[in-house]
């Protein structure tokens, strides 16, 4: 099944944007403005919701002409695209995603031909459904591990590099066996008790660039 | 608009292609996506996290309401959605060098395709059928792909280490532990911010 990849889902929609002359500002630009404002790290509507591994969205205003012999043609609608790999079921996770952040779906969505809002979960389920294609081939570099895995491995990872730094050497903790095992079970326990890192956490700060393709 | 989140790049194409030639492109997706040894390459290129191609046929495109225009067109799609670790240029550059000839199999059917080598006209290409994405979301932006799957194997070391650290007697736990160093070693690159050239 092309839109899935082990346990990993890759979620393609295609939502034709309101195309209403008497709009000002259009609704594509206005879907625009809010995404440009939209936080991209812990305080992501796709943070808040779990079970987003990536996603983007994108507004597609037209089809691109690549030069003669081609024929030049052009879309009727402008089209909001998201894409999403997540976890699990497709029902849960959009189900999980209305129920979480309505508010800034419906402030996405609203500008989109059709969009029934998002208090009503069935009908947003079947609404971003009916916008949905089938992806034709989805790869994923990690796909057997979900994103609560992924987030406590990178974790666990971070952690193990200071354990094995400070127990290296000729020191006594490194070279004395009662020792160092009291030391990893200690490690292990606090580890354990340690709370899953948010996801989207720890952006980086960066301003927003317009600097084109190869920034 | 960004196309950037701390270490990973988001990548949008979109290419028209002739209808018939759509159904050829579908049949090398089925090949390629059942025959997993052809998927070698796609997965040495280890800073791909996620990528997936999506045909839209001409008359695929969603109307949802009868005041929709419908769309009358005479190409299909190929849209193309990449997350990838690096710069633009480091990955078209890797593509051209590395995928050639898988590259040339999917995209030689949509129009005007130039070929991925020589690398110069496949970028030229590449940047006039992208388009800039306006929302960027990952949940793990310091780390890239080889991060994440070194991660996995530090931590089903470090799970099997844990699991019986408390029975071994500390002879027993320093050769465990000694084990466990020699496994996970190469696989504790320190994740975060990526730098940023000024």
């Amino acid at each position: 099944m092309p839109n899935r990849s082990g346990q990993l889902y890759g979620l393609t929609l295609l939502s034709p944007i309101l195309d209403d002359p008497r709009a000002t500002p259009s609704h594509d630009l206005q879907i625009r403005a809010y995404l440009a404002k939209l936080p991209t790290g812990e305080a992501s509507p796709f943070a808040l919701a779990p079970g987003t591994h990536l996603a983007r969205l994108v507004v597609l205003d037209d089809v691109i002409y690549v030069g003669m012999p081609s024929c030049e043609e052009h879309l009727k609608s402008k089209y909001l695209v998201f894409e999403s790999n997540l976890d699990g079921d497709l029902d849960d996770y959009l189900t999980t995603l209305a129920r979480t952040v309505p508010a800034d779906l419906d402030a996405i969505w609203s500008h989109c031909v059709g969009y029934p809002g998002a208090t009503d979960p069935v009908a947003f389920v079947a609404y971003m459904k009916s916008c949905q294609l089938d992806t034709t081939f989805y790869f994923a570099a990690v796909n057997d591990r979900t994103l609560p895995q992924s987030l406590r491995a990178l974790q666990t990872q971070h952690a193990v590099t200071r354990f094995l730094a400070d127990h290296q050497g000729l020191s006594k903790r490194s070279t004395d066996p009662a020792r160092l095992q009291a030391d990893f079970l200690a490690f292990a326990a606090k580890l354990a008790a340690e709370p899953l890192p948010r996801p989207g956490s720890s952006a980086p700060y960066r301003p927003i660039k317009t600097g084109g393709h190869n920034e | 608009m960004s196309n950037i989140n701390g270490k990973v790049y988001a990548m949008n194409v979109i290419t028209p292609m002739r209808p018939w030639k759509t159904l050829i492109l579908r049949a090398l997706f089925f090949l390629l996506w059942n025959l997993k040894p052809l998927q070698q390459d796609l997965i040495n290129l280890s800073f791909i996290e996620f990528a997936r191609w999506v045909i839209i046929p001409r008359d695929a495109f969603p109307r949802l309401a009868r005041a929709q225009r419908e769309e009358v067109l005479r190409y299909d799609y190929l849209l193309f959605f990449s997350n990838f670790n690096g710069t633009w240029n480091q990955y078209i550059d890797a593509f051209s060098a590395v995928l050639s000839r898988g590259l040339n199999l999917i995209w030689r059917w949509s129009e005007k395709f130039p070929g991925s080598v020589p690398v110069t006209p496949f970028k030229d290409y590449i940047a006039r059928v992208q388009f800039d994405t306006d929302y960027y979301y990952t949940a793990y932006p310091n780390a890239t792909a080889n991060d994440l799957k070194s991660a996995h194997i530090v931590q089903s070391a470090y799970d099997a280490l844990a699991a019986r650290a408390q029975t071994l007697t500390p002879a027993e736990f320093a050769t465990a532990y000694a084990n466990f160093v020699l496994t996970v070693q190469t696989h504790l690159g320190e994740t975060g911010e990526a730098p940023v050239a000024c």
